[in-house]
């Protein structure tokens, strides 16, 4: 009997408040941003005078200490109104996150509480020009001198970093070490060393600030290293491990998204003298659209069960569900387009930006492929 | 001081409603609070924080309503008190029952929504300040405190509007424009789980029925005209009959 799919009361007045925000902040504005390509620091405003931001810092350090399964609940929604909004409260939650993992508690106190006083994010550099994949190939180079590191190297495709209060830098201290030779350091974002360059003309997902991220002899004391010299590849893994679940909520929503814009559009539209939901060519699309929807959905919420119950499983769980649900959600979203045929693809209509959007949900936090060599890990080491 | 909201649950405006047997099946529809009673709900929390004492909910209808007293709750009021009715009940009838609740509560002020989104009848408010005997503003924009027995109001009439200085108790309804009410947050959410919801059975507050027996029940679908005016051609005659129809069909000038 211990099988239940129903959510808390609280978890269903989240649901409600992520979804009116959503529907009455979020939606109208999100075609603005997206063609302003501007950061809209008015709604990470609301967001944080609504609760929903960094819900992951724990009690003892100011915030809710939600879980994934709440992470997935508010990304479904903010990923349905905007997932290119919702990229920067998720990002700021990959950010947190190996503080969480690996931070001592005077580390979290240090750096979450902060962002639990005002809207403020943080956020996470891993990739760099020259690697993304192979996350143990970084250039990036921490050396040790006396009591605290120097920075020197360059991080790219970083989510939030120019807005975050702190980045979580991913360096070497000895690139023949590989993957042991990694440290993770909190990196604040007025340190003298640091600069950012925004990365202009991204197909999609506009709202979302992504820099280049560059260190010139930045000084980062040692008490801003999370765990000890040789975890922070560990610490990363970890960290990617749960937030690609959120990265599977937002797919999520998109594909939710994508299916209500289609249902509607083809109710109304009509041709040789019938609404086109009559036809089964179209019915055939939607009905994969709910197909695509539904299971993602279902096991997005398993695979954030699974992590908040800290069930080993989540590791390759979460891949399944970021690499199923971003692509069930890019093909409807495809889907889409061709229902409307060319109010599609024109920017008259939500669902052209909708693809332009989820793309970037097949890519980042590891792409697809990625997430497929860690299921087929799994395959060879436990599956007889 | 104690200000009291007098909220409802009703079908979210984008719900989809479908009528079955003669009534509207609400089955299927996402209920939300009253978005009218909102503004009666943010204005109870405003006064207290503006002037301390407690902000109380009570509310009329179906375990449902529970819902929609939560989602107060997490706005910020103190707690509630709900009159739990299964089935139909006309809005003298229920402001009978929530006139009882609120002579034992006696509060400095009571709001509630100028009308309400599912029976549509402005009655509720009007009705509650009857049964009680107390004074009524209704459609109030603007309201502020003059110690614990006036408040000045500003409220609208079909001529125009009206500032009035009324004697407390009295009965608020409220509109847009009183406020802007605030959303639930996820720290209220959680909070609003430990506060307390009095439950008290209709029947208890002598309600045994409804005096108006609804009969049957009908969606009333608006549809837009969408009256296109061609003015490539000949512009000034199209501009005429634009006149004409703002003029005669909408009557806005």
């Amino acid at each position: 009997m211990a099988l239940d799919f129903s959510l808390t009361e609280e978890q269903i007045e989240l649901q409600k408040l992520a979804r009116r925000f959503a529907r009455e902040q979020v939606a109208p504005v999100a075609r603005e941003y997206d063609e302003k390509e501007e950061v809209p620091w008015l709604l990470v405003e609301k967001l944080y005078e609504i609760g929903l931001l960094n819900v992951s810092i724990p009690e003892e350090n100011g915030g809710l200490g939600l879980g994934l399964v709440e992470e997935v609940i508010i990304g479904e929604e903010l990923g349905w109104a905007d997932m290119g909004f919702y990229t920067i409260p998720m990002a700021s939650e990959l950010g947190i996150t190996p503080v969480l993992i690996a931070g001592n508690a005077e580390q979290k106190e240090r750096f979450l509480r902060p962002l639990t006083e005002k809207p403020a994010l943080a956020a996470f550099a891993l990739s760099e020009p020259g690697n993304g994949s192979d996350a143990a190939a970084l250039k990036t180079r921490a050396e040790r001198v006396g009591d605290h590191y120097v920075l020197n190297g360059t991080k790219m495709w970083i989510s939030n970093a120019a807005e975050a209060e702190w980045t979580v830098v991913f360096a070497t201290f000895d690139p023949e070490l590989r993957h042991k030779g990694v440290v993770a350091l909190v990196v604040e974002r007025d340190r003298d060393g640091v600069s950012f360059n925004k990365i202009h003309g991204k197909m999609g997902q506009r709202a979302a600030p992504t820099h280049e991220m560059v260190l010139e002899d930045v000084k980062v004391p040692l008490e801003n290293r999370l765990g000890e010299e040789g975890e922070g590849f560990k610490i990363a893994m970890l960290t990617l491990d749960k937030t690609r679940i959120p990265v599977a909520a937002g797919s999520v929503g998109v594909a939710r998204r994508a299916l209500e814009e289609a249902a509607k559009y083809a109710k109304e539209r009509e041709a040789f003298g019938r609404p086109i939901i009559d036809f089964q060519a179209i019915q055939f699309k939607l009905a994969d659209m709910m197909i695509g929807l539904e299971t993602a959905r279902m096991y997005t919420y398993y695979a954030a069960w699974l992590a908040d119950r800290g069930d080993p499983r989540h590791i390759y769980a979460s891949a399944i569900a970021k690499a199923y649900a971003s692509e069930i959600a890019f093909d409807a979203a495809n889907e889409a387009i061709q229902i409307h045929g060319g109010y599609g693809y024109v920017s008259d209509f939500p669902v052209e930006k909708l693809l332009r959007d989820v793309k970037l949900n097949q890519i980042y936090e590891g792409t697809n492929e990625i997430q497929r060599v860690i299921v087929a890990r799994h395959i060879k080491k436990n599956i007889p | 001081m104690k200000y009291v909201a007098i909220i409802r649950q009703v079908p979210d405006g984008e719900a989809k409603l479908r009528e079955e047997g003669g009534r509207i099946d609400l089955s299927g529809a996402t209920m939300i609070l009253d978005q009218m009673d909102e503004y009666a709900v943010e204005e109870a929390i405003q006064l207290k924080e503006q002037h301390g004492g407690e902000a109380v909910i009570v509310a009329f209808g179906p375990e449902r309503t529970k819902e929609a007293i939560r989602t107060a709750l997490a706005m910020g009021a103190d707690r509630a008190v709900f009159v739990k009715h299964e089935g139909d009940a006309d809005p003298v009838t229920e402001a009978k029952a929530l006139a009882k609740v609120l002579a034992e509560e006696a509060p400095t002020a009571v709001f509630t929504g100028g009308q309400q989104a599912d029976w549509d009848s402005y009655a509720l408010g009007p009705a509650v300040a009857e049964a009680l005997g107390w004074p009524v503003v209704a459609w109030t924009t603007a309201f502020e405190l003059l110690g614990e027995d006036r408040a000045k109001a500003k409220h609208d009439l079909d001529e125009g509007a009206q500032v009035v200085e009324v004697a407390l108790p009295a009965v608020f309804t409220t509109q847009q424009g009183l406020n802007e009410p605030r959303y639930p947050t996820l720290p209220g959410i959680m909070k609003a789980k430990k506060k307390e919801i009095k439950e008290i059975p209709a029947e208890e507050l002598g309600v045994t029925g409804t005096k108006v027996e609804i009969l049957g029940q009908t969606i009333v679908q608006i549809e837009r005209k969408q009256k296109i005016l061609d003015g490539t051609k000949e512009p000034e005659k199209a501009a005429e009959e634009l006149i004409r129809l703002l003029h005669e069909e909408a009557k806005v000038i």
